[in-house]
């Protein structure tokens, strides 16, 4: 890449005609760094599970991959499948029995749809979520027949 | 790019001059250029994990079942409170740490975990038992102690005061 400084002025005896050259190696070098980080970050499989945009994932130093299943996810606010609200956590929260009735309907309904080998739960569940609401929502979930469950977490 | 020239001592006709070569680096930075952003916005900053658990058996339908000759065989608990954190063994409490600045001590944790799991008929459950107000994030901690003291199996249980009203 060269760029040509042509002065011309009237006298013909002063033409300049010196070649102004950016220096692309440094440019180069950098460009080519930042590939190379990029590249070994890419990850051709993707992301087979996204975590919800409104929770906090806790962070543990597991290594085991998440595999695709019925997600249950415990937000601050509510407990959410599928992006639809099933339950509020204040709706429950303080009640005395363990059983979550909206949320015991709506399991009994996937039930049917997944087979054996299907019927795992993933939690996601906000760092900040008080065990009272993480026990009601896993007793619900075993009480409609899922008894696996895997906590979607943040490696470290 | 690369550039050839001749150093000139003196005068040098204009014939003896090497020609400049030059490396035309437009295409190599288009792609770059096109690449980057791609990559950028694949890239994954954050990898995603699962730990596996269960919720423990229920004991008193397998009581039923069972032999009356045959015991149900214990396995090791690790009762989270918002003030200590103990290892027990059926109703024997073996060992307890106690919470130092909110913050529980896991890698002792561990350690205790790790000697205490030698002695054990079940070597690769263990049930961690939280009380109702301790934080998620904190369960997830003591899951991750248990799982680099070798038990595999993690059973989540609830440490309440009523037992009936456990899982």
């Amino acid at each position: 890449m060269v760029f040509k400084n042509k002065t011309n002025f009237s006298s013909n005896s002063f033409i300049s005609t010196d070649l102004i050259r950016p220096q692309m190696t440094s440019l180069i070098d950098i460009l080519t760094l930042l590939l190379v980080f990029l590249i070994q970050s890419f990850n051709a499989e993707g992301e087979l599970v996204t975590p919800s945009s409104d929770l906090k994932l806790p962070l543990s130093s597991s290594r085991e991959k998440p595999v695709p299943s019925l997600m249950i996810e415990i937000t601050q606010k509510a407990v959410v499948s599928e992006g639809k609200i099933i339950a509020q956590n204040s709706s429950f929260k303080n009640s005395e029995s363990l059983l979550i009735q909206n949320i015991y309907s709506w399991l009994n309904s996937k039930k049917n749809l997944l087979s054996d080998k299907q019927k795992k739960i993933i939690i996601q569940c906000d760092r900040d979520i008080e065990f009272n609401i993480v026990k009601k929502v896993l007793y619900t979930c075993s009480k409609a027949g899922f008894t696996n469950f895997s906590v979607l977490v943040i490696e470290e | 790019m690369k550039t050839t020239s001749v150093k000139t001592n003196g005068f040098i006709p204009s014939e003896a001059i090497e020609p400049e070569i030059d490396i035309d680096v437009k295409p190599i930075m288009n792609v770059l250029i096109i690449l980057i952003p791609f990559l950028v916005s694949v890239a994954v900053y954050t990898n995603l994990a699962v730990i596996d658990m269960n919720l423990p058996p229920d004991v008193t339908a397998i009581a039923k079942n069972s032999l009356p000759s045959e015991k149900p065989k214990v396995k090791l608990t690790v009762v989270i409170s918002q003030d200590y954190c103990a290892i027990t063994l059926a109703d024997k409490m073996l060992d307890s740490i106690s919470c130092k600045k909110g913050e529980y001590p896991l890698d002792s944790l561990t350690l205790l975990l790790k000697n205490h799991r030698q002695s054990l008929e079940i070597k690769d459950e263990v049930i961690v038992a939280s009380g109702d107000p301790i934080l998620f994030k904190y369960i997830v901690r003591v899951m991750d102690a248990c799982k680099k003291a070798g038990f595999e199996k993690i059973n989540l249980a609830s440490a309440t005061q009523n037992p009936n009203k456990g899982f």
